[in-house]
């Protein structure tokens, strides 16, 4: 089983970086032929680019909610994001809408993807570090990660 | 004084928010654009080593990372006094001219096509890629997505990395390509021009031959008479990797022609208290607010503005397009907004025939592909044409190379002013006294800033947490007397 692990953000934009925090945490801590860790600051079209052939798919982003507090960790799964899947993302079209074009399409689209998310509190001050909160919520994300893979790998053996 | 709020557009890179205010009548009263600022570039990017630049600003812009890292390494090329060998120009420009590809092919079906072949008053669950696929055809949506594909693999092998090249440095780039290499791209470059004509033929189709559409794009509601700016060769055509700024007046006369160096004495910026974003305006000219006409130092700089601040295209099937689009809207310049979906596909064509120009140079495959530098640094400006409009590097450092001074000029802040004006236009025409709010109406004022391509902010990505549209109406105490949320449900 081929598995991607994807963290997506903005490594230079402070809480925006965390995906790709994690997804370099996880590479170190990782092993496996089976696995690859890749990072990408985009979305929409290119993220259903880098999606494509893999049979599960991890993302690790930031996100903003209306009333999350910053470092707060959510898993969720596409159909949780299908409330905006007519809209944009702030950039290009959504992950929900990327999905269905590739259903549309019948590309190699992974069986299995699994969203993690890290409540930010700064997207917009240039940084290499994320803030407190959200810094201490990495190695939790890793773990949950790991595990996820673990989790995996045990379903389909 | 009632308020209706648009936030954050559909359909957008990066977020914005609109607010139109209304009079007492119902009219509108005024209109203000507003995207986040994202603070201290110049802070970051102090005390680094210049070479890191062209890896650092690619990372401002998720949607443009290219456009970037080629102003960053033109920018090297003047801080180190260096020249770039002739190949090594080539293969940046054939990697520039693929993302092109990649980039105008996104816009125009996933941005544009929406409002035009589902229709402006299409219900918003509608009017997106899946229902323009539904409609035109899963081979149209399979062709999107190859082209994009087999041009990233152009950009991943020539700029060693998918998305972030890392292959431009002061005086070159980092590796030449192989024969092998070349012949495939030769092959992707092809079906790319191939590409480019079916899209125009999707455009003419779908909108120059519906006369209701037609009408819209020539419109006064969408129609600003502006200066234009773009790059252009040493014939005046045009280029987006390299030459000079020319800018022309709104009856299409030149009006200043300058070298990126020169660049300070042609620009200036205007601040306003309600937006941190500046927008710049031609000095000579000064700033007179948020009017057009020859008095007024607003310019553009989109696909359209490049076509009309040029007098042409250098590869053929382009300039036959250029010549049917300038007689069908009547002549140059063109001031028709909408029009630039038509000319941004002009330039998709263009892009590709020039990658097939670029792949077929003897030179391409060359192994000279870098001069080393040996002057002392200093200052460097470096200019292209990003896909939003003209993009300036400025670095400034020690003789070390250390970045003391750093200032950018990004493709969508030149169209700033215009996209402000545009909104106000598009709302004042549109919102009447006594004529209900509709969802359809709201996205004909969304589409006055889309043709804009706008890339505001545009570097964070972080997931949407929220309702991604809503537009709330305000009584004159401030009170909310209508909230619309788009299609949520």
């Amino acid at each position: 089983m081929k598995t991607l692990i994807l963290g997506l953000g903005n490594p230079i934009l402070s809480d925006d970086g965390a995906g790709i925090r994690v997804a370099q945490e996880v590479g170190k801590q990782l092993n496996d032929p089976q696995v690859t860790v890749a990072e990408t600051s985009e979305a929409g079209l290119r993220l259903l680019d880098s999606i494509v052939g893999y049979d599960e798919v991890i993302i690790i982003d930031a996100v903003q909610t209306e009333k999350g507090q910053a470092g707060q960790i959510y898993r969720m799964e596409p159909q949780d994001f299908s409330f905006a899947k007519y809209f944009s993302s702030p950039h290009q079209i959504n992950l929900a809408t990327s999905l269905e074009l590739g259903n549309e399409l019948n590309l190699a689209m992974p069986q299995k993807i699994t969203i993690f998310a890290v409540e930010a509190k700064d997207i917009t001050s240039f940084s290499e570090k994320c803030t407190p909160a959200v810094e201490q919520a990495i190695p939790e994300v890793v773990k949950m990660v790991l595990q996820e893979i673990k989790q995996s790998s045990f379903e389909s053996s | 004084m009632k308020k209706i709020m648009i936030d954050p557009i559909t359909r957008l890179e990066g977020h914005g928010k609109i607010a139109i205010f209304l009079n007492d009548d119902g009219g509108v009263a005024n209109t203000y654009f507003q995207v986040p600022e994202l603070r201290g570039f110049e802070k970051f990017s102090e005390g680094r080593p210049a070479e890191d630049m062209p890896q650092i600003t690619q990372r401002i812009c998720g949607v443009c990372p290219e456009a970037h890292h080629m102003a960053s390494t033109k920018a090297l090329d003047a801080l180190f006094h260096v020249e770039p060998t002739s190949t090594a120009k080539k293969l940046r420009e054939l990697l520039y001219s693929a993302f092109y590809v990649t980039d105008h092919t996104t816009h125009f079906y996933i941005l544009a096509a929406p409002d035009f072949v589902m229709g402006p008053d299409a219900p918003p669950a509608e009017r997106n890629i899946l229902g323009v696929i539904a409609k035109v055809g899963l081979e149209l949506g399979g062709a999107v997505i190859k082209t994009r594909h087999d041009n990233h693999w152009v950009i991943q092998t020539i700029g060693g990395r998918p998305i972030h090249p890392c292959f431009g440095l002061p005086g070159g780039v980092s590796k030449a390509i192989n024969e092998e290499e070349r012949a495939k791209i030769e092959e992707i470059a092809k079906s790319s021009v191939e590409f480019g004509k079916l899209s125009l033929k999707v455009f003419d189709d779908v909108v120059l031959k519906n006369k209701e559409y037609l009408d819209m794009v020539l419109s006064d509601t969408f129609t600003h008479r502006t200066y234009y700016m773009g790059l252009v060769d040493e014939n005046n055509k045009v280029n987006f990797y390299d030459g000079k700024v020319r800018v022309v007046d709104p009856e299409g006369k030149e009006f200043c022609k300058y070298a990126p160096r020169d660049y300070l004495e042609h620009l200036a910026e205007h601040v306003e208290p309600w937006t941190y974003l500046k927008f710049p305006y031609l000095k000579k000219v000064g700033w007179k607010g948020f009017v057009d006409g020859k008095d007024s130092g607003v310019y553009r700089c989109t696909p359209q503005s490049r076509l009309n601040a040029a007098d042409g295209m250098t590869t053929p099937l382009a300039q036959e397009e250029y010549e049917k689009m300038y007689s069908t809207l009547g002549g140059k310049p063109a001031h028709y907004t909408l029009a630039t979906h038509w000319a941004r596909l002009i330039e998709l064509l263009y892009a590709a025939e020039r990658m097939v120009e670029l792949v077929q140079d003897p030179e391409i495959t060359s192994p000279d592909i870098r001069t080393i530098p040996t002057a002392t640094p200093d200052e460097g400006i470096g200019i292209v044409e990003a896909p939003r409009g003209t993009l300036t590097h400025h670095y400034i450092t020690d003789e070390r190379g250390i970045i003391k001074k750093c200032n950018l000029i990004v493709g969508t802040t030149n169209n700033h002013a215009a996209i402000s004006m545009s909104i106000k236009k598009a709302a004042v025409d549109l919102i009447k006294p006594g004529k209900e709010i509709t969802e359809g109406l709201l996205n004909r004022i969304e589409m006055a800033w889309r043709p804009y391509d706008l890339c505001l902010a545009c570097a964070t990505h972080s997931l949407p947490g929220q309702s991604p549209l809503e537009v709330t109406i305000y009584d004159v105490q401030g009170n909310e007397l209508k909230k619309l949320s788009q299609g949520i449900s």
